[in-house]
């Protein structure tokens, strides 16, 4: 799902680095009210642990490749989506500048993709799903999973924007295997929130607030 | 990726010319070369504009004093895995070109068009090219001169701390990753083992996830607790200390951005077309 170099065309890139920004913009005035002196480690840990996840990259068929997201597992542990942009933001830059893995003047497309359309499908997701299921499992489960999905087929859309893959073959095979891969997704952030949750409980703020800094 | 970490932050800490330049420099650079090259059109002109480049890349990579097995091994590592996608561009038709030929036709009603070859190239040359100029800012630059390099350019405080804090974690992870592992492989557990359930599996599988980051977590809450000792407070932010380019620096920066902006320019206008 890292969109690199050359295959988007540098006004659309632009374009995508400029919605980017806003809300990179925003996830900074998040930062600044809610990250104190105990949640500022959580955020780097959460950092290099959805960095490590992401790690796990497995070729798609039709020549696409698949990795867990980690959007919902931020937004959710920090209770806000402005968190999950933040985090994201961190480790994008991370993967593009030291492994060249998401391209540097598509950044702002990947920012957009997994930390916004991630991050937000994810927190508002579970919200919504606690109030209908009250279940915490089956709300995080699907939410990481809508959270690995559609970033994806946004993926795909830009992919088909750009004029380097045909829309309906790019929705299908992103889509299939980010369904799949959303599976394990879920099945790892309901892992990572239940151990966290019962073994440090005071680092979970599983959406009890509402979003700040937008 | 998170075992590549450590040989990266090893070749990067070398010494040699270019690991001794500022970081603000290997930064500006880098980009400049990628955004240079993304905007050329995707038309043939890439293949000069990406052959003078990479030409240049291999003129800097050889006063890094590393291997080409270094830069081979890491470009392999990253350009197969879009290289598929590249290469299924031969079958496709796109925006770019309005009338397509047909080279090969296979069955299921599947063709190669010499258009989609050409695109496809296009491409392949563009993403290499880019690639190359990461892995030398990488291989190269120490993430802590990358990180006060990048808060000297202006990344947000909030940015730098929790980014330079991102790092030390990473390498806390690295290693919690190894001797987990290592505690996995004495215990005779392996995650693809079909003997096992499924479900046993998958819960190891989950476990090993969550006490990787709590573990990793309450040894960089340690640290963090050293820290808040020292001193440290909400409103501390990452020190950089103020430091100005030195004269070869500003000359190679200027020399180096004039060249990236005047080939594509001069290919652009046919003077020095090779191809």
């Amino acid at each position: 799902m890292h969109i690199p170099d050359a295959f988007i065309p540098i006004w659309q890139g632009a374009i995508y680095w400029i919605i980017a920004l806003v809300f990179i913009a925003l996830a900074l005035r998040w930062a600044k009210n809610e990250m104190n002196e105990e949640k500022l480690p959580l955020v780097a840990v959460l950092a290099a642990g959805i960095f490590a996840l992401q790690s796990f990259n497995l070729p798609v068929s039709m020549g696409t490749s698949g990795h867990l997201v980690g959007g919902a597992l931020a937004a959710i542990i920090l209770g806000s989506p402005f968190a999950a942009i933040f985090i994201l933001t961190l480790v994008l830059i991370v993967q593009a500048i030291l492994f060249g893995d998401g391209g540097i003047t598509v950044l702002g497309t990947n920012i957009i993709n997994m930390g916004v359309i991630g991050g937000f499908v994810g927190f508002y997701s579970f919200k919504g799903l606690m109030g209908v299921t009250k279940s915490m499992p089956v709300s995080v489960f699907l939410a990481a999973w809508l959270a690995c999905l559609i970033p994806a087929l946004a993926c795909a859309v830009e992919m088909f924007l750009a004029g380097t893959f045909p829309l309906t073959e790019g929705l299908v095979a992103m889509g299939i295997y980010h369904a799949i891969i959303g599976v394990i997704e879920g099945i790892v952030t309901v892992a990572a929130i239940y151990l966290i949750t019962t073994a440090r409980p005071d680092l979970v703020d599983i959406g009890v607030k509402t979003p700040s800094g937008a | 990726m998170i075992e590549s970490l450590f040989q990266i932050e090893r070749d990067a800490n070398r010494d040699s010319v270019i690991h001794r330049i500022d970081a603000r420099v290997k930064i500006a650079i880098a980009f400049a070369a990628i955004i240079a090259l993304v905007a050329v059109p995707y038309s043939t002109m890439i293949y000069t504009v990406g052959a003078i480049f990479f030409a240049f890349f291999c003129i800097l990579w050889c006063f890094t004093g590393l291997s080409p097995l270094v830069f081979v091994k890491r470009a392999l590592a990253i350009i197969p895995l879009w290289g598929v996608i590249i290469f299924f561009q031969i079958f496709l038709k796109n925006k770019y070109y309005t009338t397509y030929d047909v080279v090969l036709s296979l069955p299921f009603g599947i063709n190669i068009y010499a258009q989609s070859i050409e695109f496809a190239f296009i491409l392949l040359v563009k993403f290499a090219v880019c690639i190359s100029f990461i892995i030398l800012l990488s291989s190269t630059t120490k993430m802590q001169d990358m990180l006060e390099g990048g808060a000297r350019m202006g990344l947000p405080a909030e940015f730098a701390l929790a980014l330079g804090m991102m790092i030390r974690y990473l390498f806390v992870f690295g290693y919690m990753f190894r001797k987990m592992n290592e505690t996995l492989k004495t215990k005779c557990f392996d995650a693809f083992d079909r003997h096992l359930s499924y479900r046993y599996r998958l819960r190891q599988l989950g476990y090993m996830i969550g006490t990787m980051f709590i573990r990793s977590y309450e040894q960089g809450e340690r640290v963090y607790t050293s820290m808040l000792c020292r001193g440290y407070g909400r409103e501390s932010f990452l020190f950089v200390e103020r430091k100005s380019l030195k004269g070869p620096e500003w000359a190679f920066l200027s020399f180096s951005l004039l060249f990236i902006i005047v080939v594509p320019v001069a290919v652009w206008f046919g003077q020095y077309r090779f191809f």
